[in-house]
């Protein structure tokens, strides 16, 4: 199966602004392999998730074997091996944040959208069919101060309700 | 009510502050100019070591001797700033990094002219965007006036600052799974010795700071040694107050979270005491406190018998728990504590970084209890034993009484000290993240036993009023030491 996947997945290329931005990135540090995440982040701003097309092309910037690529998108949760929805949202469910009812956010949007949460193993449960959304639960987003918080893609909304909540989504293209 | 003073946080409130001309107004690179002009690097060195200044970040190590022990004749050497920030219930690095950027460049810049470094890898938590983008945007200005980049001001010295991202995993913060993640690998913590000081990054040496620890130096630097050491409370009137030998200085930026009246950052001289943190945060919402998490997530839990602790890294380890990150998250009546304990205990499951057997299998294996006691099938015997407590004589002793037998208490409390052993303070794992699992569900057992008995007796989760929740103190620390101390009597 996965062998089939990689033949018929088209080839990933970094676009012209990301290949430079590559290029100054790789400057920074004495050996290539340090690159690692920043070139996966940039990879995955460009492909939505790090799918094996991605992971050979990261691979081959940085005179790698594949495995090794491989090894370290599975153990950060920010890398997604699947496709996500195009907004993620991750409800922070840490201590601080579950004492100030980050719960109801939570179960509100599960309801709104009639999805489960997420799972690492599982994308496509939390996602909804028109591949809009992602839910994910996350852990503590140091923002306890104004808890309960919830970040959308780079955006972090702070002292959610329901109702805040309903406003910000319904807000997104 | 103690006064908050402002000193790394004094101009975080003023607009564009992040900007080079406004910083520039307010003292701004002066004091890394004073330190190129006046000073030799060892001298920068001998200061830091007699500010005492202590590590915010997590271990409150004395930073002047982490830096003595950097061999200098070993090239390159290596800074790298801990942004990592993500101990539940921290939340003041992501501040200065988002409204006062350029602070931390001159901390960094004092730093590694005091250590003769020219490289520096800010490693910032992928979740933190908007500050990444704000200390990238202040470092290329930095750049452009001359403040990095080669023969700074005119002085010989080069250091290039670069911000690295992280990708959501906690572990990464603790130092040497930093490194590995910054090396582009998974970021499993090294087994130490070596430490990062000797051979760190690159396997060249390396200093670890955290972002509030560098933030320290330009203000040490601009008003000296003396002033520096005036900060800080005097000691003298709670039970376990630290050696006047070992002073806790300057000031901490206390982040406060959970229920209480105004949640935030509040700087304050390091040393006030819990109760007084939460008078400054506008008291407890609610009634009143069941209990204080002292030092982010990791922390052992303190009761309200213990609200005039200390929240110094000397005192709080003397009370057996820890500052830690300064991250203090209040409970108040209505909160179950076996519930908080699992939320946690998802939170440790889901970040154990896999290296360990006994943190890998272990963590999830005190999740899975908790998770049965909170369900309501935690296991209780039939049988009966003789209670151990403070027994005759005030020792540590079997009290002549019986109690019941709670299996999943006793397997809860064993699991948790094979990963760590809180009473000796050994761990069979490679970093710390170990104890950081056993010290909470150790803690939140002993001090809070009642509670989790009635939710295995009752089959539901109970919450107790506070006092039949709480395991009055004196049998706590009896449990803990084996004897009771002499430091319960009453004061004469
Ligand atoms: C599991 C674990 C997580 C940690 N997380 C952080 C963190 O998020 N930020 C931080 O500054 N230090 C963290 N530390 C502490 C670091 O290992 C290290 O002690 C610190 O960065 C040293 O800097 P300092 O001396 O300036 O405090 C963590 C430690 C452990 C064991
Ligand atoms: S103690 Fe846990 S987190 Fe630390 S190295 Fe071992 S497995 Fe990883
Ligand atoms: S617990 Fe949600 S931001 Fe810290």
């Amino acid at each position: 199966m996965s062998n089939q996947l990689i033949q018929i997945e088209t080839p990933f290329q970094f676009s012209e602004e990301n290949q430079q931005e590559f290029d100054r990135l790789i400057q920074r540090y004495p050996v290539k392999e340090a690159a690692m995440l920043p070139t996966l982040h940039l990879a995955q701003k460009q492909a939505g998730y790090i799918s094996p097309a991605v992971m050979e092309h990261v691979a081959e910037l940085l005179e790698l074997p594949v495995m090794k690529v491989k090894d370290v998108v599975t153990f950060y949760p920010m890398f997604f091996e699947e496709p996500v929805g195009k907004y993620v949202i991750r409800v922070c469910y840490t201590l601080p944040c579950a004492l100030r009812d980050c719960k109801l956010v939570l179960e509100h949007i599960k309801q709104k959208f009639d999805i489960d949460v997420a799972s690492e193993t599982d994308l496509a449960k939390g996602t909804t069919p028109d591949g809009k959304f992602t839910l994910l639960k996350s852990e503590c987003l140091a923002s306890c101060d104004v808890a309960p918080v919830v970040m959308v893609n780079d955006d972090l909304y702070k002292n959610l309700t329901p109702e805040k909540m309903d406003e910000i989504l319904d807000g997104l293209e | 009510m103690v006064q908050e003073r402002r000193i790394l946080y004094e101009h975080l409130d003023v607009p564009d502050i992040n900007t080079f001309d406004v910083f520039r107004q307010y003292d701004g690179y002066k004091r890394f100019e004073k330190a190129i002009k006046e000073y030799q690097p060892d001298d920068i060195c001998d200061m830091v070591t007699k500010s005492g200044l202590k590590g915010r970040g997590g271990a409150g190590f004395s930073t002047g001797l982490k830096w003595s022990f950097v061999p200098r004749d070993i090239e390159p050497r290596y800074l790298c700033c801990n942004a990592d920030e993500s101990e539940p219930g921290t939340f003041s690095n992501r501040y200065v990094l988002e409204r006062n950027p350029h602070l931390l460049i001159e901390g960094i810049l004092i730093c590694c002219y005091a250590m003769g470094i020219s490289t520096a890898y800010v490693y910032i938590r992928g979740e933190f965007t908007l500050g990444k983008r704000m200390l990238d945007a202040a470092i290329e200005e930095a750049y452009q006036q001359g403040y990095l980049g080669e023969n700074i001001q005119g002085s010989g010295f080069d250091l290039d600052i670069y911000s690295h991202p992280g990708a959501g995993a906690y572990i990464c913060g603790e130092e040497t799974g930093l490194i590995e993640s910054l090396e582009g690998k998974r970021g499993q913590p090294r087994v130490k010795p070596p430490f990062p000081a000797v051979e760190g990054l690159f396997h060249k040496p390396t200093v670890v700071q955290n972002v509030e620890t560098l933030c320290n130096l330009p203000f040490l630097m601009g008003q000296g040694v003396e002033w520096y050491t005036s900060i800080g409370r005097t000691y003298g009137d709670t039970r376990f107050d630290p050696p006047q030998s070992d002073p806790n200085t300057g000031t901490k930026l206390y982040c406060i979270s959970g229920d209480v009246n105004e949640p935030g950052v509040y700087e304050l001289d390091l040393g006030l005491t819990a109760e007084e943190l939460i008078e400054v945060a506008g008291g407890v919402k609610g009634e009143r406190v069941k209990a204080v998490i002292p030092g982010g997530s990791s922390a052992p839990i303190l009761t309200h018998y213990e609200l005039e602790c200390r929240l110094d890294f000397t005192s709080l380890t003397l009370w057996k728990s820890m500052l830690g990150s300064g991250g203090i998250i209040v409970m108040n009546e209505t909160r179950n504590i076996v519930d908080c304990l699992l939320n946690i205990m998802k939170f440790y499951a889901h970040e154990s970084c896999g290296q360990c057997t006994p943190c890998r299998w272990g963590t999830p294996w005190v999740r899975d209890i908790v998770q049965r006691i909170a369900d309501g099938e935690g296991r209780q015997t039939t049988m009966q034993r003789p209670k151990f407590g403070i027994a005759e004589g005030g020792r540590w002793g079997d009290t002549g009484e019986m109690e019941e037998v709670y299996e999943d208490l006793d397997l809860l409390e064993s699991v948790a000290n094979n990963i760590a052993n809180v009473d000796t303070m050994t761990w069979n794992t490679i970093c710390v993240f170990g104890i950081a699992v056993s010290w909470p569900a150790v803690s939140y057992l002993r001090k809070f036993r009642p509670e989790f008995e009635a939710a295995i007796r009752e089959g539901k989760l109970v919450t107790l009023p506070v006092e039949e929740a709480t395991v009055p103190p004196e049998e706590n620390y009896a449990y803990q030491q084996r004897i009771v101390p002499r430091l319960f009597e009453a004061p004469t």
